[in-house]
């Protein structure tokens, strides 16, 4: 069994997993990186020239897509529980996010707020539902 | 759905690492289906009954229906 086990440990799910969430952490940098370069490069780095931001934005967008692409790729060679767990977060996370959002576009229409409502505030919400419920079907499962 | 997975495992003197990594699972999947609380796909079944040599239905018994 265990030289079974080594021949396999290669191409094991463990390493597989290890080098998806390497590569993953590394594009997910670089799009920080490039989405801080769009927001602060303007106005600290090139004066609001058009062209350079344009290039920005691209530079972001094609940052985004491969992270988009290493994401898939890594929860592809998840194991079937493993893809589970995150589909279940992933059905929370949708589900709040699409419910407080639509309720925090209307904070300012209906008066309830004084200050036009933040996109980011509904990214922040994905993050954490994602969170919780990679958390609660975790628990489901063990 | 009822296995027996621990009780096989064990025949055998197979941790639950050396179980996850001949079927190419975590070992979080192997204690959950060991706990009954993660029914494997038919294709994980499959590769299990291979693994252990037995029918699937052998390993597999589904609930009785009442």
């Amino acid at each position: 069994m265990n030289d079974i086990q080594s021949k396999k440990t290669n191409n094991s799910i463990a390493n597989k997993s290890k080098k998806n969430t390497k590569s993953l952490a590394i594009w997910t940098g670089a799009w920080l990186v490039s989405l801080a370069l769009v927001a602060f490069g303007p106005l600290l780095l090139w004066d609001y020239h058009q062209t350079i931001s344009f290039t920005a934005i691209t530079l972001n967008l094609v940052m985004g897509y491969k992270m988009i692409m290493v994401n898939k790729q890594h929860l592809e060679d998840l194991d079937e529980l493993q893809q589970r767990i995150h589909l279940v977060a992933m059905a929370m996370s949708l589900g709040v996010s699409m419910i407080f959002g639509a309720v925090y576009g209307l904070l300012e229409s209906i008066r309830l707020v004084e200050f036009q409502p933040n996109p980011s505030g509904v990214l922040f919400v994905m993050g954490i539902s994602y969170a919780v419920g990679m958390v609660l079907a975790h628990r489901k499962y063990s | 759905m009822k296995n027996r997975f621990k009780v096989l495992r064990a025949e055998r003197d197979w941790t639950q690492a050396d179980l996850a990594a001949e079927l190419d699972v975590s070992r979080q999947t192997i204690i959950a289906i060991e706990k009954g609380k993660y029914d494997p796909s038919l294709s994980l079944a499959f590769k299990a009954a291979k693994l252990f040599d037995m029918q699937i239905e052998a390993i597999f018994q589904a609930p009785q229906s009442t």
